[in-house]
């Protein structure tokens, strides 16, 4: 923005009529259409006439006014001096949270020895009250394989399609469990276990206990409710203690993008820890 | 500070200063003028679509009423839908986009103030020329009849032999000039935002407010116009005998459906972005926190533009599409719950943690959170082409949508006025009036809207203008109305706050709510010129850096 | 509590942003895009599904002379502002003529063959939805040339009057973005029209 012609005052563009008549205008020549042709040619008129005085408003350069600067005494303070901080780490006055979480290998073992304990879990189960050890196999392979639960003595028996389908499934699905935990628990600091291990099986369990009459009627008929939900806690308690076992390493949301990029950008700043000690 | 910016028609006596006024008030280019005749003009036609809405629900209040002949109802629900979405909404989005985003921004006026002018008396003189339609759609000598045809003026409703006379032809002008109006604002905002952004308001430290709307105008550049093409298209089958929508000359219906509806999804998103905007200004400073991953926002803002772009056709699962469009609709329409449920997610993350301060625009702000994903929630389940096929047509429709609109449009809406009316009349508005419209618009709200999905679910279709008793509609209608009422009321302690806050209201200052956005840093109402010095920022929060000096946020971004 | 006098830091070394005019022409130009996309679409849609003649195979042929007549004016108006960019304002005002001349000469021809449609093969905007298709997306593009040659023809007069100097460049300049649209505009149309739809 330049600076005033005098000073004391603004430039301001001009105040002017002719954008309203020209609206009129146009809105007049639309009308016309269905009311008469006269109102039309008025408005083809007032048009012409506003694009004349429109364009001698900004031919050659735009008109302008000169608005007087009013003397203010504008206040920039707050009243809020106190400003409440996380004690997030000991170097830094602000940071990106979490400030530490797990390495991605984490997710993945806690979720390998998660499935581990469950799969002992189910097939404890399965041996001791179904049976047979390839029940819940069978089972755990219906939810995507049908074929799986078409007769009801195939349940007790060994079949290497559902068996692999079932490995597949249960080894996917724990992974990326496992990962969501390595990810998400260093958000909930409190009791990462309990909310692992506990309430979020629960939480899921409950969850499949009141739609699965709905979406799988004959695989929620075949299953034991206690012992899904004691599998499903050994899994939450087991990767979630793998998880929290593994030592931490820092975010990098810290440190400048083009750092976590590993670009070699030049004159590349320092890192925030840094230039806060220089103060 | 200067007390013209605001002085309002009929406040002198002196009939030489009325003309004055009037002449300054028709001339002006300034943008916050505009801005605040947007605004006015927006809330005059609220109370007239309000108006309508509650002649509708009058209408259905009990079954076999004839409050209103079927003729006059179906003007109504027209008149309602068309003046709410593009006179009332548009508009005041536009007149807050107006205000706001030159001081936001740091900049004197708008890019192009007298396009800025010209757009306006555009807008509003469609929105006039709409109306005027109740006295002369029949050629000047014939009783007036308003446009009937429902707002999305389906072909082939529209074809001369349906729609005689000129009412259909009203709703087509009117929507052409005034869309002419919006993509000259659209233009506006947009070259406002590139070109005039103060010295170091790089692009990643815009309030997300010009950000928001900045996506908003680009979102109306690409889907308003596709109406305006569809609108000429009309006129050439009406006037020059076309059969663009005249299915006996090989024409298609359903062509029109798709070309409306290019334009009417995107519209959706056109009207809740900014509703986006207000919050992600509102929340922070209520929650004394910045706003929650600022540039999560920013991509899920564009990515909302983008895809907002491939779902319309799931307003048209029952027409009969190839079963791969059903899917490829029904999977896109789910995809946008994403980037919206991400904001979500950020507002409440913004919330998280800080001192919520319970004043009334942020009552509104998460009155919004609440019923703006309710609202998504029942989008998601008509998303599905089967759940659509059930419920499409329904009043179940119905009151998905208000629940966006009015739930969450407009809710927004009220907590912008009460935040930023300080701002430009320089008064505070009452907070006592505030919290008695806050309440009565929500239970008022809840009636209605909640209680219209179940007559929707048990098969009562929209814009039906009567029903037969014993169906299970009775008590439920009589209840919405009731509710509908209820939010009459609250409008009218509203319009009366606004009134006699700005005669009686507590002298603001500059920066009632202590803010950290450019605009708090000038007087209220701000003066012509905006700022006396172009300001220069540092960071997201140019304020909070001059309020702190000892912990600027320019350290961290 | 003090008021901090000047209460905002220092501006940067470099600020520079876009030209207002050229960002505006380019929404503008989106703008208009999607109408045209519109009228594209209505008319492939519509390929073939007319109930009665004239087809396009019996009547259209390719005005391949005036096509060339408007695609080379995009050249010739891209050397008018270069010269006044430079400040040569008569070298810039031939350019800008012939720029006319060539717009005029292709508005010269869509009129020729719409005359010869309508009174040689009867074809109007109503006799079929290839008519009404045809005319409305050829229409409204020689709408948009026939706006852009006022424009023009304003800038000549007013460069006659002396008004327009090296001073007005990127106005001019914003025009030309415009025409060069329009133009583009034209390869789409001819292509649909012409070459897809016969």
């Amino acid at each position: 923005m330049e600076k005033p012609a005098n000073p004391g005052t603004i430039e301001v563009p001009a105040s002017t009529a002719w954008p309203f008549v020209l609206a009129v205008g146009v809105m007049l020549l639309f009308a016309g259409i269905v009311t008469s042709m006269a109102v039309s040619a008025l408005g083809a008129v007032l048009s012409v006439a506003a694009t004349v005085g429109w364009f001698r408003e900004v031919l050659p350069r735009e008109r302008e006014e000169f608005a007087p600067v009013i003397p203010e005494s504008i206040r920039l303070t707050t009243e809020r001096r106190v400003v409440e901080r996380f004690p997030v780490a000991t170097d830094q006055v602000r940071a990106w949270l979490p400030v530490h979480t797990y390495p991605i290998s984490a997710g993945v073992k806690g979720g390998l020895a998660g499935s581990v304990a469950m799969a002992v879990l189910a097939c404890t189960y399965g041996v001791l009250k179904a049976g047979s050890i390839w029940y819940p196999i069978n089972l755990l392979a219906g939810v995507v394989y049908s074929e799986s639960l078409r007769l009801p003595g195939r349940l007790y028996s060994f079949h290497a399609s559902s068996f692999g389908i079932a490995l597949l499934l249960h080894g996917v699905v724990s992974l990326l469990v496992g990962l969501l935990y390595g990810a998400m628990l260093p958000m909930f600091p409190r009791r990462p276990i309990l909310l692992g291990g506990m309430v979020v099986p629960v939480l899921w369990s409950g969850l499949l206990y009141t739609i699965l009459g709905l979406l799988n009627p004959l695989l929620a008929s075949h299953i034991d409710w206690f012992w899904f939900i004691a599998s499903q806690v050994a899994f939450g308690i087991v990767a979630g203690f793998v998880v929290v076992r593994q030592s931490r390493i820092r975010t990098r949301e810290n440190v400048p993008f083009a750092m976590r990029a590993g670009v070699e950008a030049p004159g590349l700043i320092p890192p925030r820890e840094s230039e806060d000690k220089r103060q | 500070m200067s007390s013209d910016a605001i002085t309002m028609p009929g406040v002198n006596i002196d009939d030489r200063a009325w003309v004055d006024v009037l002449h300054r008030w028709l001339t002006t280019v300034d943008h916050k003028r505009l801005g605040i005749l947007y605004i006015l003009y927006a809330l005059f036609f609220l109370l007239v679509a309000g108006a309508e809405a509650l002649i509708i629900r009058i209408q259905l209040i009990h079954s076999h009423n004839d409050f209103v002949s079927p003729q006059v109802f179906n003007r109504m629900f027209t008149m309602h839908g068309t003046t709410m979405i593009f006179f009332v909404v548009m508009p005041v989005l536009f007149g807050f986009a107006n205000y706001l985003v030159p001081l936001m921004i740091g900049a004197r006026d708008m890019a192009f103030p007298r396009l800025n002018a010209f757009s306006f008396w555009l807008t509003a003189l469609g929105g006039f020329l709409l109306y005027f339609s109740f006295v002369g759609a029949n050629g000047l000598y014939g009783a007036g009849n308003a446009p009937d045809v429902g707002w999305w003026a389906y072909a082939p409703l529209t074809a001369r032999a349906f729609s005689p006379g000129h009412s259909s032809d009203y709703w087509t002008l009117a929507l052409l000039v005034s869309g002419f109006g919006s993509i000259g604002t659209a233009i506006n905002i947009i070259a406002t935002i590139l070109c005039l952004r103060c010295p170091g308001m790089t692009l990643n430290r815009m309030p997300l407010f010009a950000w928001l709307n900045l996506v908003m105008s680009g979102l109306v550049l690409i889907a308003l116009t596709p109406l305006s093409a569809a609108q000429i298209m009309l006129l050439i089958d009406r006037y020059l005998g076309g059969h663009f929508f005249d299915a006996q000359a090989g024409g298609s219906a359903a062509l029109w459906m798709h070309f409306f509806w290019i334009f009417g999804h995107p519209e959706v998103y056109i009207l809740i972005i900014p509703a986006f905007a207000f919050m992600s200004e509102i929340i922070p400073v209520f929650s004394r926190k910045p706003i929650f991953g600022y540039p999560i926002m920013v991509a899920a803002t564009i990515a909302i533009g983008f895809v907002s772009m491939s779902v319309w056709a799931h307003h048209l699962f029952t027409i009969g599409m190839s079963s791969y469009a059903n899917s490829f609709f029904t999977i896109t329409s789910m995809v946008i719950g994403v980037p919206t449920g991400i904001k979500i997610f950020n507002w409440l993350g913004t919330m998280w943690g800080g001192k919520i301060q319970f004043k009334v625009p942020m009552l509104f702000c998460i009155g919004f959170l609440f019923q703006f994903l309710i609202g998504g929630l029942t989008g998601i389940m008509q998303a599905t082409a089967p759940v659509d096929w059930q419920l499409s047509l329904s009043y179940f429709v119905v009151a998905h949508f208000h629940y966006i609109i009015v739930g969450g449009i407009i809710f927004a809406l009220f907590a912008a006025f009460y935040y930023w009316y300080p701002k430009i009349t320089g008064r505070m508005l009452s907070e006592t009036l505030g919290k008695w419209h806050f309440w009565l618009f929500l239970i008022g709200f809840h009636l209605t809207f909640d209680l219209m999905h179940i007559p929707g679910l048990l098969g009562m279709p929209r814009r039906i203008y009567t029903y037969e008793p014993g169906r299970g509609w009775d008590t439920l209608n009589l209840l919405i109305t009731v509710g509908a009422f209820i939010q009459g009321i609250a409008i009218m302690i509203f319009v009366a706050n606004l009134v006699i806050s700005y005669f009686k209201g507590d002298v603001a200052g500059n920066d009632p709510w202590d803010a950290w956005t450019l605009e708090w840093s000038v007087s209220s109402p701000p003066p012509a010129y905006n700022f006396a010095t172009i300001p220069v920022v540092e960071s997201r929060r140019p304020l909070w850096d001059v309020k702190h000096p000892e912990d600027p946020d320019s350290r961290y971004e | 509590m003090t008021a901090i006098p000047i209460p905002f830091p220092q501006r940067p070394e470099t600020w520079n942003l876009p030209y207002r005019g050229k960002v505006a022409m380019a929404s503008l130009i989106i703008g208009e895009s999607a109408i045209f996309t519109i009228f594209v679409v209505a008319y492939l849609f519509y390929l073939g599904k007319s109930v009665s003649g004239p087809t396009p195979r019996e009547v259209l042929t390719p005005p391949i002379l005036f096509t060339i007549f408007l695609l080379s004016s995009s050249a010739t108006i891209h050397f008018a502002t270069r010269f006044l960019e430079r400040n040569k304002v008569g070298p810039f005002l031939g350019f800008w003529l012939f720029t006319i001349a060539l717009g005029a000469s292709f508005l010269y021809g869509t009129a020729r063959e719409w005359q010869r449609l309508i009174y040689g093969h009867g074809l109007t905007i109503s006799t079929n939805l290839f008519g009404t298709t045809y005319y409305s997306l050829v229409g409204l593009h020689a709408f948009h040339v026939s706006v852009g040659l006022v424009m023009l023809c304003l800038v000549a007069i007013f460069t006659m009057l002396g008004g327009v100097d090296s001073e007005q460049s990127r106005r001019v300049g914003v025009l030309s973005m415009y025409w060069h649209f329009v133009d583009a505009v034209w390869v789409v149309v001819f292509t649909v029209v012409y070459i897809v739809g016969r």
